[in-house]
């Protein structure tokens, strides 16, 4: 399936490609062009919205690859981006470490306590390992505010610009590219992962954890690396927030925000690779063009009362996430599938 | 004959264009020209967790900004134009909102919360974008940058709070004991930060420093230690929400009797009032940095008028005021930089405008905002706009004045070596 008619495979390597055909390449390069071209045509504020995506995305396909590839149900994601963050705001202010020293680290020490906190996923899952994970997102938060002599407490910690060498990252577009970069190797990764011998292997713990064991999957082994390595994006998705926005407290990383990555991942489509890309772009544009477009406009056109369409905003954005649960469950990403057959397929119906 | 006479005609015409176009241009470029219009960005979290008091706010600094164009003819007789976004309290928001405000042109903008001009901060001081915050504390501005005050902060709540408990309501021997119950934001922090730096000096010993959230539903725990600790004063710095359920919770255990309360500005409003209700918050003292409503000042009678036209169930909330305040403050520095340096930098936009606001508009007000606060007056190095409080009791669910204007004195945080860690 996915393949255009009269295009077959001969080769294990023609097998593996993601990109098959040449009209694969054209839309691909393609959309890498109108991608990272995006500083010629979009304004500032729109690139922040596009850096705001971007390092949201770089989260998401990590929480994808722990929840819907390997099936551990996290709701303390916006906890492991905020050990990325100040990881990163320890490193490169308190220490005056590299930005790239401060990035892995903030990658690996937000890996290593998803660890810490994965650890429970043998024993649980479900339900009971969601509330351990809302454990982590509070203790992660109570640690940050009161180990102030460290991370700045309730008050929040500065963070210098991202700079490699004599190249710093002040221009909106520059952190553009720097995020953009870092989210298309994450999202690539995340692609090829999911098909390689450690995916099957997440996806068979997914399914069935108790089959996947009498397979002979490690599921310790497993269930741990997918912590470790959504976490690991988490924590990477945290410093560039971290350099982005220049300045860290607690409250950037609210329970809200982590019910709002699972509600990403599942508008756009569990256990896929363009779900959380779509998700994301769906959420995050929602959120500011209600603000920012609707809302005036609903005040300008329309004889409502003061205040009205501002408060019309929140009922709005939840109604729109219903709806997308109600009428695709299953996400964007199988729209999106569905979309493509139906095109291959066109004039007729199968 | 008759060419002659044309020629005349013609060179009279000529003389009296040469003359009457200057005089003409002159004339015109005294008003704006259609289209020209000084852009200011506002935000204030409408919705979400501090919507109590960003609603009214809100509705405040827009009536007030009507107000100001429509009967004072904008800022130096150039139109105010507002881009205003609801906020909703998150962090992600303000700060894309910060960008859209510098990308849309406007010359500064304004918050109401500490804490969103903690998420905006940084993102101001690296464009050296003017921020003005209706609520602060000392570390959005020690060391001073591009972001100002308009009134005084929370730590100066609890310097003048503090003064007035030690002067006019402890009747003990030694030192009284204060429960510090804060908000874990910059609300909270900046009372901390003040109970730090000055309670030793002021004779008061700190016992015990609890933090909530601003979603918090109970705060039994805390006060069921700081009960033990037996203070002689609680002093809340929090919002109006979750300070209503930490008066509730005291008064339930007991604590409310035989225990003096203060609050910060934060907390002391009509919402306040109205979520806890009469009978909880009687006797409570409070610091507030503006008039009450129905005051005799000035600026009383059109913020009244404007209230009761537009939003008349914000009448008595002082948070209203604030923001009233905080438009006529900005329109005050618009005027101050157009009459200055002309409308021409400042249409200009980028750095140069920016700096236009601070250095021509900002630090040349000398403004008493109608009397509805203490005036805004820059001072070299102190980047609080406003620096007078007074100190309330709320008496039959009224929010009663029992101090004149108190000086807020400038506490140079930033010389203390626990500041910002």
């Amino acid at each position: 399936m996915g393949l255009p008619s009269g295009t077959r495979n001969y080769t294990y390597a023609q097998d593996m490609a993601i990109l098959r055909t040449r009209t694969h390449w054209a839309l691909f390069i393609g959309f890498l062009v109108l991608l990272f071209g995006a500083p010629l045509y979009l304004s500032g504020y729109w690139l922040g919205v596009a850096n705001l995506i971007g390092i949201t995305l770089i989260a998401a396909t990590g929480l994808n690859l722990l929840v819907g590839y390997c099936g551990q149900l996290s709701i303390g994601h916006a906890g492991f981006i905020a050990v990325g963050a100040y990881t990163t705001a320890i490193f490169t202010n308190r220490l005056e470490l590299p930005f790239l020293v401060g990035l892995i680290g903030a990658g690996v020490v937000a890996g290593i306590v998803g660890l810490i906190f994965g650890i429970p996923s043998v024993r649980v899952k479900g339900f009971y390992l969601a509330i351990t994970t809302i454990a982590a997102q509070f203790i992660i938060i109570w640690v940050i505010n009161h180990w102030s002599s460290v991370t700045g407490g309730f008050v929040g910690i500065k963070v210098p610009y991202a700079s490699i060498g004599p190249l710093v990252f002040r221009s909106e577009s520059s952190q553009f590219y720097l995020i953009f970069t870092i989210a298309v190797i994450c999202t690539f990764f995340a692609k090829n992962l999911a098909r390689t011998r450690v995916g099957r292997a997440f996806i068979a713990v997914r399914d069935n954890d108790l089959a996947a064991e009498v397979m002979g999957i490690n599921l310790f082994y497993y269930k741990l690396l997918a912590f470790f390595i959504g976490c690991f994006m988490a924590g990477i998705a945290g410093a560039l927030l971290a350099h982005w926005v220049g300045f860290m407290n607690a409250e950037h990383f609210s329970l809200t925000e982590s019910i709002l990555y699972i509600g990403m991942i599942i508008i756009g489509g569990l256990g896929t690779t363009l779900g959380p890309i779509l998700g994301v772009v769906v959420i995050r544009l929602l959120q500011q063009v209600l603000t920012i477009q609707l809302v005036p406009f609903l005040e300008e056109s329309l004889p409502l009362p003061s205040g009205f369409a501002t408060g019309v905003t929140p009922m709005l954005f939840g109604l729109a996430i219903i709806l997308f649960l109600i009428l695709e469950p299953r996400g964007l990403a199988h729209r999106w599938m569905l979309f493509k057959s139906a095109y291959r397929l066109w004039p007729f119906s199968y | 004959m008759k060419r002659k006479k044309i020629l005349v005609l013609a060179v009279v015409c000529l003389a009296l264009l040469l003359v009457v176009l200057p005089f003409a241009s002159a004339c015109a470029a005294k008003g704006p020209k259609p289209g020209q219009e000084l852009k200011i960005g506002m935000m204030t979290p409408t919705t979400g967790p501090a919507a109590e008091k960003g609603s009214p706010m809100g509705h405040a600094n827009l009536d007030a900004m009507e107000y100001v164009n429509t009967e004072l003819g904008g800022a130096g007789g150039y139109p105010i134009k507002v881009l205003w976004y609801d906020s909703g309290y998150d962090a992600a928001k303000v700060a894309t909102f910060v960008k859209r405000f510098i990308d849309e042109g406007a010359l500064l903008f304004t918050v109401a919360s500490s804490a969103e001009m903690s998420w905006a901060m940084e993102l101001a001081n690296r464009a050296e974008f003017p921020g003005l915050a209706s609520f602060t504390a000392p570390s959005l501005y020690r060391p001073p940058k591009h972001i100002y005050g308009q009134m005084p902060d929370y730590g100066d709540d609890w310097t003048a709070f503090a003064n007035y408990y030690m002067k006019n309501v402890w009747k003990g021997t030694g030192r009284p004991k204060m429960a510090l119950e804060l908000l874990n934001n910059p609300t909270g922090y900046g009372a901390r930060d003040a109970a730090k730096a000055m309670a030793d000096k002021l004779g008061i010993d700190i016992i015990s420093t609890d933090e909530h959230t601003a979603t918090t539903i109970s705060e039994m725990d805390a006060l069921t230690r700081i009960k033990a600790a037996k203070p002689d004063v609680l002093y809340i710095s929090s919002t109006p929400k979750p300070t209503a359920v930490i008066l509730k919770n005291a008064r339930d255990l007991g604590l409310l009797t035989g225990t003096t309360i203060g609050l910060g500005h934060a907390g002391i409003t009509k919402a306040l009032v109205d979520i806890a209700g009469v009978d909880v918050v009687e006797g409570v003292y409070g610091v507030f940095p503006t008039v009450n409503w129905d005051d005799n000042v000035p600026g009383m009678a059109k913020m009244t008028e404007y209230v009761k036209k537009l939003h008349p169930n914000d009448y008595g909330n002082m948070d209203y005021i604030t923001s009233w305040a905080q438009s006529l403050i900005v329109a005050e520095i618009l005027k101050n930089a157009v009459k200055n340096v002309g409308y021409d930098k400042l249409a200009k936009g980028g750095v140069e405008a920016y700096q236009a606001i601070e250095t021509q508009g900002i630090q040349k007000l000398n403004y008493d905002v109608a009397g509805l606060h203490g005036p805004a007056i820059y001072t070299q190095g102190d980047n609080r706009l406003s620096k007078s409080v007074r100190v309330f009791q709320i008496r039959k669910g009224v929010i009663t004045p029992v101090t004149n204007w108190l000086e807020a004195p400038m506490i140079k945080y930033e010389d203390f070596p626990w500041f910002g860690k």
